[in-house]
């Protein structure tokens, strides 16, 4: 099999990209919270500056091999989600390799660095990685729950789980985007989203008071820089999911990046709004208001 | 020639004689008494040999007169048979009762042959009067052996049959006469007119009550009951093989003149007798008396095929004789180990095991009694159920099948305790030679008689017949050491599988199957090539198990089919009853396996009623019943692959067989529930009952279960329990994608259950390894292992990736088709259910992964090395197995694809070299692995640069809080870790199907338990049931209108 | 009535009545004794019957004397078999009742009491 090397091109410089937004965005993103808390907050290129502290520590730890693959799972997932995603509507060189697969290999594609994380940090051995594990799967059961129900209903609308497809559904005005179209399905899927996005009130995962920082606790240097790649790469993807399947996706990277920054506001606003709820009321949360908002979005069809 | 009036004038000579003999050489008395009944059976089998061999039978006028003038005796085959085995039985009897006709006085031996003598002239003679002068001898026969052999209770029971019997022979007498004066004979084969003379249907009806109370019918079997409870095993043995079949032949020789609907009334409470003593029987803890119930049950089995002889014609002989031996042969030696054994506890009866070959015959007698292949009882049991089919009667059926399902139950209870108990020290067990010889020939005895069925029945060679052989082979050599016989049993799956291979070559979904049965047989086995010992009693039920399995693949007959599926029961039941604390969980198993099975019997029998005994020949069948055939089928098989509500008998079985046992069992074994209902689907077609669509509700029943399943198994703590659960998830997933019933369906379900199969097995054989080198099975107990077992960490890794259906590994595929064909067949509630259970699985499978490989390394297992190399191998072929399907999944999916009948609805995959498309989606396994290996591996060589200093710290050095930690069971986080969730959604795990069984099971020992108390224990109480039976059946034959 | 009240039906009748004094007897007495001697009862009630069944009326006991003759027996006498069996019948309930009679001296061996009552060990 050879390989396109321009279409590798054109999916590295996506990514590029992506990761620099996906890190501005996020400095942007502590900015507002900041303001809203009356803080003034941090500068917007702080990521920037974590990022290159912590690929730049000289001393580092492993705990064994599954410690040290777990950014690597991670990071791979989050880039893969990237790398299988359609980004412009009707650019065959910005489409990345969405021709290995459809809606569902991105939905399950984000399991897989979820499960490396989890195992690496189950092999730091520590018992806050372990308490954030069980969290954080235990939430993303329910989240799933609406949300898959809500492609299914935008898939079965389209005829098709190709998000090309799902896009080009859209396509025509505002009228036909998903979230109008479907509105049940779409408000199922938004609120699926900020148990996605792990935003107040379902940040207890990572739960920076009782639990620092959940997970990644024992993760430092290059590790976490890693870690912090994946988070700026894997929101933004996620966030062009989202446009994509509800929100008529994009035909040129400016609405793209427009629409991508709108939806990621979404879960910024409610977190800001709404205090933490805890782990076993996140949990049915999502099996109550979504979960009836994505029943009727089926019947919807 | 020898006459056989000489069988009579023997006994009674040497009963003369012997009370001529005084009380002195009872040695030399028991010897002379032995050769008195040798010759007694000499003649009588004599005259078997003969008529076999063609001759004619001989009519005997005694007196120089031709009947009605005088009394004559019939010798024909079936008193040829009946008689052998009335003497031959005797003296085996003899033999096995020596030492007490050592110690007891000459009486006891005298009136013992008249017993004898007695029976053979019941059965010989065609003389009413003549019968009950004999029925009088045998029952003052039968007192006195009571009053001479048995314990102070035996006396007062004796007592009580006494009274039965004047009141039963009372009525026979009156009968008798009657009959006479109306017919002017006595002559049974002169009294045909006799229910037709006006007042002739009283005469003949008061003969027939009584001689059906003779036979013990429930409820009017008190006085029997107790006789049984109290007799000495020996004397037991007699009355239940010999007295018994005896007068259901005498009700045999009167069935000319009874009219045809007193047949009927009389078989169906045979079949009342059957199924109600039974269940009284599993209340039991006395062992004699419930081997009195099973006795009494067994004759209503035999009451009902002797009712039905007219109307089973060619097949009575088989039936009737299927029953007739097993009772013979497992009934009597049952109650001669119980002389063994010498107790009515059934605790007591692990003394067994001290002597494996009397235990080896205790379960060949309790399969056989249960009517498990491959004994006699089996193949009878079935030809009676098919012919009762043909005539329609399903209540029959019912009653039969209801009541077989309580003689598993209180045989199996029985059988787990005798395997299971513990032995104490002073047990009263008496080993004599004497006493193990003559069961060891009973043993002999039922496995010829199997071996005569077999032949009868003409089974496939290469297909039944192999097998068995197979199977009996590894009986013979299970004294060689254990590795020896797994290389055996290895080398003659891989010959077997060579050699059906051409037979099955045109058919791949007869080659997936076996393929899974055989290479699934041959890798589970590889672990124990590192067991020591002899390993007794493992490779024969293997061996019965695999074969079993492989008798579903090709069957030629329903037959087969059912022969399979009950060895693969019965093997795999003792297989999970070797684990050490399986007693319970194996008796819950063999009781839902024994449910399934006989739930599936009726649906055979309505399928054969239709389309004949093809194994799902021609199945164009009136819709209605095609629908119900359908469901008990589905529910057969669904409680074979552990549907919601029918699975609770699997985390237990699973999770206490032997750990190298288990992979088999589970991984191997649950398949076979999955290939029923691939049959049944692609054969049926959709069908619908009352109405309903049960595809839709199979569908339902899916979702269900896959979210139960996968639910149950995030709370468990113990290792194999969980591995247990997740087969139930994903055989919920495997009951939707059939429920679907598209060609994507189909082919979902297909390569569902090749994976399912390849990781299962593979993280079985893994936790396997993991306990052997543990040897705890709770996870919480484990940590830390991944540095001692690496290998053992990457297989549970992948498997679990794989069951995840995480891209790139191969569990992707079954994920995206099942998207896809819920889009296409619009079930989405249900989809939704199952993904949701899809991603309920990643909470088990991180805490499986993590609890046991990753986290705090314990004390205790720091010294822990890697699997032993025997438990690798298969799991790393395994892997290669999934390694190579993630990459190139149409190498399995396009010939899976080729089986899938045109007829089904719905768009087929279609391959583009490595991209699979639909019109709803696509994807491309091989462009996947790509990107991801490539995106995996250049990150990791971008950490490895970067983090190349990095430092291997020690256990404990972690960031906790400024301490240091000091225990790891302290910092292991691993019970109850999902406590958040289950206060969540704990609700969804409501046992509601367990505490429904349990319910039931507690309401039927309940009802059984107050219903047995009609046993009052007093001789008058019985008595009084006599008579109120007797007016029952006068109600039930007459509507109260003989007169 | 008067045709009714032939020597046979009487018999008959008294057969019956014996039979189901003798039923009444064995099934509400206690004492062992008293339910064996109930069984003989019941046991004469039935030969009586048999006895009366085989009763032809005007017809003599099946014995050649100097009164029948040796011409046209079987016209001359009742039925011989019943009178042949009945013979049996007591000879066979005379053995029962002997073998009863041995259960009730060791039943009362055993627990000094001969009330059926107490005999209930097996049940259930």
């Amino acid at each position: 099999m050879s390989i396109d090397w321009m279409k590798l091109l054109f999916a590295l410089l996506g990514l590029f990209i992506v990761l620099n937004y996906g890190l501005l965005q996020y400095g942007i993103i502590r900015r507002i919270t900041a303001r809203i808390g009356k803080r003034i907050g941090m500068p917007v290129y702080q990521p920037y500056i974590d990022l290159i502290k912590n690929y730049a520590m000289r001393s580092q730890i492993t705990h064994g091999v599954m410690y040290y693959l777990g950014p690597v799972f991670r990071l791979a997932g989050g880039v893969g989600v990237f790398m299988f995603m359609p980004l412009i509507f009707g650019s065959e060189l910005w489409s990345n390799y969405s021709f290995s697969g459809d809606v569902i290999l991105i939905l399950y594609f984000i399991f897989f660095g979820m499960l490396g994380m989890a195992l690496g940090a189950s092999e730091g051995g520590h018992p806050y990685s372990f308490i954030g594990i069980s969290r954080g799967l235990s939430q993303f059961t329910t989240v799933e729950v609406p949300f898959t129900l809500a492609v299914i209903a935008i898939a079965a609308q389209s005829g098709s789980f190709s998000i090309t497809e799902i896009v080009a559904a859209q396509q025509g005005g505002i009228e036909n985007w998903n979230i109008i179209a479907n509105p049940f399905a779409g408000a199922a899927g938004l609120l699926a989203f900020l148990g996605m996005m792990m935003a107040a009130p379902f940040n207890v995962v990572q739960a920076p008071t009782e639990i620092p920082i959940g997970p990644p606790t024992e993760y430092h240097g290059t590790y976490l820089g890693m870690l912090q790649t994946n988070r700026a790469v894997l929101y933004i993807a996620e966030a062009i999911l989202m446009v994509n399947l509800f929100f008529g996706g994009a035909t040129n990277w400016v609405e793209l990046l427009l629409k991508v920054f709108m939806v990621s506001m979404w879960p910024v606003f409610v977190g800001l709004v709404f205090p933490r709820f805890r782990i076993d009321q996140s949990i049915p949360w999502f099996l109550k208001i979504p979960l009836i908002l994505g029943i009727i979005g089926i019947f919807m069809i | 020639m020898v006459n056989p009036v000489h069988i009579v004038s023997i006994g009674l000579a040497a009963a003369f004689l012997m009370s001529l003999a005084g009380k002195r050489q009872q040695n030399i008395l028991a010897y002379f008494l032995m050769i008195a009944v040798g010759a007694m059976s000499f003649i009588s089998l004599q005259w078997l040999m003969e008529i076999y061999s063609g001759g004619a039978g001989r009519e005997v006028f005694t007196a120089g007169f031709k009947p009605p003038f005088a009394i004559n005796l019939r010798m024909t085959m079936d008193e040829a048979v009946l008689t052998s085995i009335i003497n031959i039985f005797g003296l085996f009897s003899i033999i096995y009762l020596f030492d007490t006709f050592k110690k007891a006085n000459n009486h006891l031996l005298s009136i013992f042959i008249i017993y004898l003598m007695g029976l053979n002239v019941m059965v010989m003679t065609r003389d009413l009067f003549n019968l009950f002068v004999f029925l009088e001898i045998v029952a003052i026969a039968t007192a006195g052996m009571m009053i001479m052999s048995s314990d102070k209770k035996g006396i007062s029971a004796g007592f009580k049959f006494l009274i039965a019997s004047s009141v039963i022979s009372g009525l026979l007498l009156l009968g008798t006469l009657f009959g006479y004066t109306y017919t002017g004979t006595l002559n049974i084969d002169m009294m045909q007119a006799l229910p037709l003379i006006k007042g002739g249907a009283v005469a003949l009806f008061l003969i027939v009550v009584a001689l059906v109370l003779e036979t013990k019918p429930f409820p009017a079997n008190g006085w029997a009951l107790d006789l049984y409870t109290s007799a000495n095993h020996g004397v037991g043995a007699m009355l239940s093989v010999l007295s018994a079949p005896a007068i259901m032949f005498v009700v045999y020789k009167m069935l000319p003149v009874i009219p045809q609907d007193w047949q009927l009334v009389i078989s169906f409470f045979g079949i009342i007798t059957f199924a109600a003593s039974n269940y009284l029987a599993i209340r039991q803890e006395n062992i004699r008396r419930m081997l009195g119930y099973s006795s009494v049950a067994q004759g209503g089995l035999l009451l009902a095929t002797v009712g039905l002889a007219d109307y089973l014609g060619g097949s009575f002989y088989f039936v009737a004789l299927g029953f007739l031996l097993t009772n013979l042969f497992a009934k009597a030696g049952l109650f001669w180990l119980g002389g063994i054994v010498n107790s009515d506890n059934m605790n007591k009866w692990g003394i067994l095991r001290k002597k494996p070959v009397l235990l080896l015959l205790f379960g060949i007698f309790a399969a056989a009694l249960a009517g498990l292949p491959p004994f006699p009882a089996f193949f009878a049991k079935w030809e009676l159920v098919m012919q009762l089919g043909a005539g329609e009667g399903w209540g029959w059926i019912a009653i039969m099948l209801i009541g077989s399902l309580f003689e598993i139950a209180f045989l199996f209870k029985w059988v787990g305790r005798v395997f299971k108990a513990e032995n104490e020290e002073n047990a009263p067990a008496n080993f004599a030679m004497h006493k193990q010889i003559p069961a060891l020939l009973l043993g002999a005895g039922i496995i010829a008689a199997s071996y005569f069925f077999i032949d009868y029945l003409n089974f496939n060679l290469t297909f039944v017949l192999i097998p068995l052989l197979a199977i009996a082979a590894f009986f013979v050599i299970d004294y060689a050491p254990a590795f020896i016989k797994n290389i055996l049993l290895i080398g003659a799956l891989s010959f077997y599988g060579y050699m059906i291979y051409p037979e099955l070559q045109g058919d791949i979904m007869k080659l997936v199957f076996a393929g899974i049965f055989l290479i699934g047989g041959v890798l589970t086995l590889f672990p124990g090539f590192s067991a020591k010992g002899a390993r007794k009693g493992f490779y024969p039920f293997a061996a019965m198990t695999i074969f079993g399995l492989l008798m579903l693949v090709n069957p030629a007959d329903n037959l087969t089919f059912f022969m399979g599926w009950e060895l693969m029961a019965l093997g795999s039941f003792i297989l999970i009853l070797r684990g050490k604390m399986a007693e319970k969980p194996a008796f819950r198993y063999m009781l839902f396996s024994a449910g399934g099975a006989y739930v599936m019997m009726a649906a055979f029998a309505m399928l054969n009623n239709i389309s004949g005994a093809e194994f799902f020949g021609n199945i164009n069948i009136p819709a209605n019943t095609a629908g119900i055939i359908f469901a008990l089928l589905a529910i057969a098989f669904m409680l074979k692959a552990a549907a919601i509500g029918l699975h609770i008998w699997l985390p237990g079985a699973y999770a206490e067989a032997e750990d190298d046992a288990t992979p088999l069992v589970s991984g191997v074994l649950i398949n076979s529930g999955v290939l029923g209902l691939v049959l049944l689907v692609t054969s049926f077609g959709p069908q619908t009952l009352f109405g309903y669509d049960i595809l839709h509700i199979m569908g339902w029943i899916g979702a269900i279960t896959a979210i139960g399943g996968n639910m149950l198994a995030i709370y468990e703590e113990d290792m194999k329990r969980l591995i247990a659960y997740s087969s139930v998830g994903a055989m919920g997933y495997i009951i939707f994608a059939l429920a679907i019933n598209t060609k994507l369906g189909l082919l979902i379900a297909l390569y569902y259950t090749i994976l399912h199969f390849i990781y299962k097995t593979m993280l079985f054989i893994s936790a396997a390894g993991v306990m052997h080198r543990t040897k705890t099975r709770n996870m919480y107990e484990m940590g830390g292992l991944i540095k001692s077992m690496p290998l053992s960490f990457i297989v549970v890794l992948i498997g679990i990736i794989t069951l995840a259906g995480m891209p790139p590994l191969a569990g992707f595929a079954g994920k995206w088709m099942f998207y896809n064909a819920i889009i296409l067949k619009e079930w989405y509630i249900q989809g939704a259910m199952i993904f949701f259970s899809g991603i309920v699985a990643f909470l088990y499978l991180y805490k499986l992964i993590s609890s046991v490989f990753l986290g705090q390394l314990k004390d205790n297992h720091r010294k822990v090395k890697e699997a032993p190399f025997y438990y690798i191998i298969p799991q790393l072929i395994l892997v290669m197995a999934i390694m190579v399907l993630s990459v190139q999944p149409q190498w399995l999916m396009q010939p899976l694809s080729t089986i899938i009948p045109a007829s089904f609805a719905g768009e087929a995959l279609q391959w583009d070299g490595n991209l699979a498309t639909l019109s709803t989606g696509y994807w491309n396994a091989f462009t996947i692995m790509s990107v991801v290996m490539a995106m995996f591996g250049i990150l990791f060589l971008w950490l490895v640069y970067h983090s190349r200093k990095a430092q291997k710290v020690k256990q404990f050095n972690i960031v906790f809080a400024a301490e240091k930690p000091f225990r790891p069971e302290t910092t292991h986080v691993s019970y109850n870790i999902f406590a958040a969730y289950k206060k969540a959604l704990g609700w969804m795990v409501t046992p509601l199907a367990t505490r429904f069984w349990e319910r039931l099971s507690d309401i039927f020992t309940a009802i059984a338990d107050k219903f047995r108390t009609w046993y009052t224990g007093n001789g008058q109480t019985y008595a009084l049931h006599l008579l109120i039976y007797a007016f029952i059946l006068y109600i039930a034959i007459s509507g109260g209108k003989l007169l | 009535m008067e045709q009714y009240l032939t020597l046979q039906n009487i018999g008959i009748a008294t057969g019956f009545a014996l039979i189901l004094i003798g039923l009444y007897g064995g099934l509400t007495n206690k004492n062992i004794l008293r339910i064996i001697v109930s069984f003989t009862i019941f046991n004469s009630g039935l030969n009586i019957v048999i006895v009366a069944l085989a009763y032809l009326k005007g017809r003599v006991a099946p014995i050649i004397d100097d009164t029948t003759g040796l011409d046209n027996l079987s016209q001359k006498f009742v039925d011989p078999v019943p009178q042949a069996l009945v013979l049996t019948a007591i000879v066979i309930g005379l053995g029962v009742t002997g073998v009863m009679l041995a259960y009730a001296l060791k039943m009362y061996q055993n627990k000094q009491t001969l009330n059926i009552n107490d005999f209930k060990e097996t049940k259930w």
